[in-house]
């Protein structure tokens, strides 16, 4: 029969049809589904609240319970508003052209993201960019025995409702187990005209009276703020340089120089090589910026590049003193700067919520002549 | 004579060369080329865009430095994997029977076909973030390291925040971004996989800025060439211009490296603009308890880091403490969750958090081959020694 005799010779195309399709079947989809990656689209989603950067907000049973932990003296002609939400005071103050600044007091617990970040939250209401380097953020100014931060900053462009600038005046000031932050913006001219009420306000402020006993117990915040399961005693807030001293062990050579408000210390040596070089010691609230940010400001004071977080790991030393660990820092130039080659040589520490850091600068002989100086000088400081 | 017609059969030829040994063996060659070539172009390019160019692709292009044009060199990873897929099937189907005797190839030969699909769909479907969380705190998401994304946020219900993110493969393409959950559309005028920032007081000569809003008309932003170093990131921007119903609301300038939010108001509804690294939100939090980095006695080289995380997991009921060190990862609802690296003083926990629904594939891959071969040569082996005897 015709018919059989031509099965065998039946393709095997056809024969084998079947796997063909499973073979393609299986490629093509895979193929095809990597051109169209389904991932390449638009997301939409809804997530629990997120606080705003950079301060963690836990809402806590503290905030008003028991009232501000914090008071202060409105000068006359503030009108109070009443506190609300975050708000633990609130004040309208009216120019004589009847224009409008607006005064708000909140706390946020801990360091609440540090004075850098709060004052590029401020800077950004003011759509001014962010900075980096703390030292712009604000001047130090001493109320109630502690430091607080004064900011004062004004908008480039017309914000304001009537068209002008906006300026904001703040002032932060970390409490016991709680940052303080108070504020005033409104159009630039009126608010600048009420500076020196402003400043005058940041200085009735001072901590109730109990609070500040309470304020070196562990505080029920850093039991509570993140799940943190730790009790870390709540760290004392900085003492001003008049208030309390750090305590050293001055190294031989060194001379106790006069304080400026930044400083906690200040000091000078003289190198053998006759030239003179200058220690300081600052604290700062929170972690002032990063331990990166601060190394690549001082490389640029020492015209060298920045680098990055991996190549400061691998490059920085850390030293042990005492039981704080410090960041040791040791910069020099490659050019001369003003003349000669310079030095810096600092160490950092990061501990309680504050920074310390701890500088000596000055020609490059001269502060490699007084590292062992330096040495003996951690080892002699206590840290609050 | 109908045999006449048949037996110059013209759909033979595909299927034989589909099947043929010849075409397995210009394929393995080609694989070998592209693996030596891809090896070399590491240098200029880096590992990712050398995975992204040369092995998951179907075509190798290659085109002059400067030149807008590109000419195909090579068949890419793809490409070459799904010819030597449908090869071995077509093959099987052709040549192969299913006898007692084949079982052992067959098995080898299936084991290859599944180390193949495996590898195509961990290359389709697989997906490595990262998940830093500092001590104390809690994370729900993860972010892709090399890639960013536009979000924008609405803050304005009390219980949740809305994001609308926009990857980065969208906003290279350029042009109109509409969705229907924004009632303005954006405009990328531009995007800038990777850039030097600088501020135009510092840099006054600087190009003007397509900005016209938020911070971005104070700073300057060039264009840079991408990195291919592992150890850098890309400071990826972009012009952003927001399109109300009255026409533009301006245009802003954002980027990964600022991580401020930018408020844009529309009908006096505020909506936040950020560039951030890509992110991925998990129906599970971790919550870092403790860092803990072992250094050998007296130096500091690192003997062990692990993080103590605690797992919540609202819907499935889960809240239970996990310990992740270095060779002991977290498996949870298919993420593995590796000790990667750590940050800022130990305080920092940073995760690798890998996705990949092919994972257990290239196992059962090797089993099968290992199978195969066992079965193959006892075979012989036996048969051998029966002749022997």
């Amino acid at each position: 029969m015709a018919g059989t005799s031509h099965l065998p010779l039946k393709p095997p195309f056809l024969r084998h049809l079947p796997l063909i399709r499973l073979a393609f079947g299986l490629a093509l989809p895979l193929v095809w589904a990597g051109c169209n990656r389904s991932d390449d689209q638009i997301t939409v989603y809804r997530i629990p609240k997120e606080t705003p950067t950079p301060a963690i907000i836990p809402p806590t049973a503290q905030a008003g319970a028991a009232g501000p932990a914090v008071h202060w003296t409105a000068p006359a002609g503030w009108e109070e508003q009443a506190a609300s939400g975050f708000r633990k005071g609130s004040f309208i103050v009216t120019g004589p052209d009847g224009k409008k600044a607006d005064v708000s007091v909140i706390s946020f617990p801990e360091a609440a993201g540090g004075l850098l970040a709060n004052v590029n939250r401020w800077r950004d209401q003011l759509k001014l960019p962010p900075i980096t380097d703390v030292v712009q953020a604000g001047t130090p100014m001493e109320v109630a025995g502690r430091d607080m931060f004064f900011v004062e900053l004004v908008s480039e462009q017309p914000l304001s409702p009537d068209g002008s600038k906006s300026r904001i005046l703040g002032g932060i000031f970390p409490a016991g187990s709680e940052t303080w932050f108070f504020k005033m913006i409104g159009p630039d001219a009126l608010v600048a005209s009420q500076r020196e009420g402003f400043k005058q306000f940041l200085q009735s402020v001072h901590p109730a009276e109990g609070e500040v006993a309470s304020s070196t117990a562990p505080g029920p915040m850093s039991a509570n703020a993140g799940g943190n399961d730790s009790n870390a005693p709540t760290p004392p807030p900085i003492q001003s340089a008049q208030g309390a001293p750090v305590q050293y062990t001055l190294p031989s050579g060194w001379k106790e120089k006069p304080l400026t408000p930044m400083r906690l210390a200040s000091f000078q040596a003289t190198a053998p090589n006759g030239k003179e070089t200058d220690i300081s010691v600052v604290a700062l609230p929170g972690v002032a910026g990063g331990d990166l940010a601060n190394v690549n400001r001082w490389r640029g004071q020492m015209q060298l590049p920045p680098i990055d977080e991996d190549a400061l790991a691998k490059t920085a030393e850390h030293v042990t003193v005492n039981g704080h660990d410090f960041l040791l820092v040791d910069l020099a130039s490659e050019q001369p700067i003003n003349g000669e080659k310079q030095r810096i040589l600092a160490a950092i520490l990061d501990e309680n919520e504050r920074s310390w850091f701890i500088k000596m600068t000055g020609e490059d002989a001269a502060v490699a002549s007084q590292k062992s100086a330096f040495t003996d000088f951690l080892r002699g400081l206590k840290i609050p | 004579m109908p045999e006449a017609i048949v037996r110059p059969f013209p759909l033979k030829s595909p299927l034989r060369v589909l099947s043929s040994l010849r075409l397995t063996v210009v394929c393995l060659g080609l694989g070998m080329l592209l693996v030596f070539l891809g090896t070399l172009a590491q240098v200029h390019l880096g590992i990712h865009a050398v995975q992204e160019r040369y092995f998951q692709s179907l075509i190798v292009f290659w085109s002059p430095p400067g030149a807008s044009w590109k000419i195909p060199i090579l068949p890419g990873g793809y490409l070459l994997g799904t010819v030597l897929l449908v090869n071995l099937i077509a093959a099987h189907g052709v040549r192969f029977q299913l006898t007692k005797k084949k079982l052992g190839i067959i098995l080898l030969h299936f084991g290859v076909i599944l180390l193949l699909i495996g590898q195509l769909l961990t290359g389709l479907f697989a997906r490595e973030t990262q998940m830093r969380i500092d001590e104390g705190q809690t994370a729900g998401y993860s972010e892709a390291p090399r890639e960013v994304e536009l979000a924008v946020i609405d803050r304005t219900d009390p219980n949740f925040d809305q994001v609308v993110a926009i990857p980065e493969s969208i906003l290279t393409r350029g042009g109109t971004i509409q969705n229907p959950t924004l009632p303005f559309t954006l405009n990328i005028r531009k995007f800038m996989g990777n850039t030097h920032l600088a501020m135009r007081s510092q840099m006054p000569e600087g190009r003007p800025s397509l900005a016209t809003a938020g911070f971005g008309p104070k700073i300057v932003a060039e264009e840079a060439p991408r990195t291919v170093k592992d150890d850098e990131r890309d400071l990826s921007a972009a012009y952003v211009e927001v399109n109300g119903v009255q026409g533009s609301l301006g245009t802003w300038l954002v980027s990964n490296a600022i991580p401020n939010t930018q408020p844009v108001t529309v009908d006096g509804h505020t909506y936040e603009l950020v560039m951030r690294q890509r992110r991925f939100y998990k129906q599970f939090a971790l919550t870092l308890l403790d860092f803990a980095h072992d250094r050998y006695a007296g130096t500091d080289i690192p003997k062990n880091f692990s993080s103590r995380v605690r797992l919540l997991d609202p819907e499935r009921n889960e809240n239970r403490e996990v310990l992740i060190s270095m060779n002991d990862p977290l498996r949870y609802r298919g993420f593995t969750f590796y000790q990667s690296g750590f940050d800022n003083d130990d305080k920092t926990t940073i995760l690798q958090v890998v996705k990949n629904p092919a994972m257990l594939l290239p196992y059962i891959a090797c089993g099968l081959v290992a199978a195969g071969l066992l079965v193959q040569f006892s075979m012989h082996l036996f048969g051998f020694i029966r002749k022997r005897a």
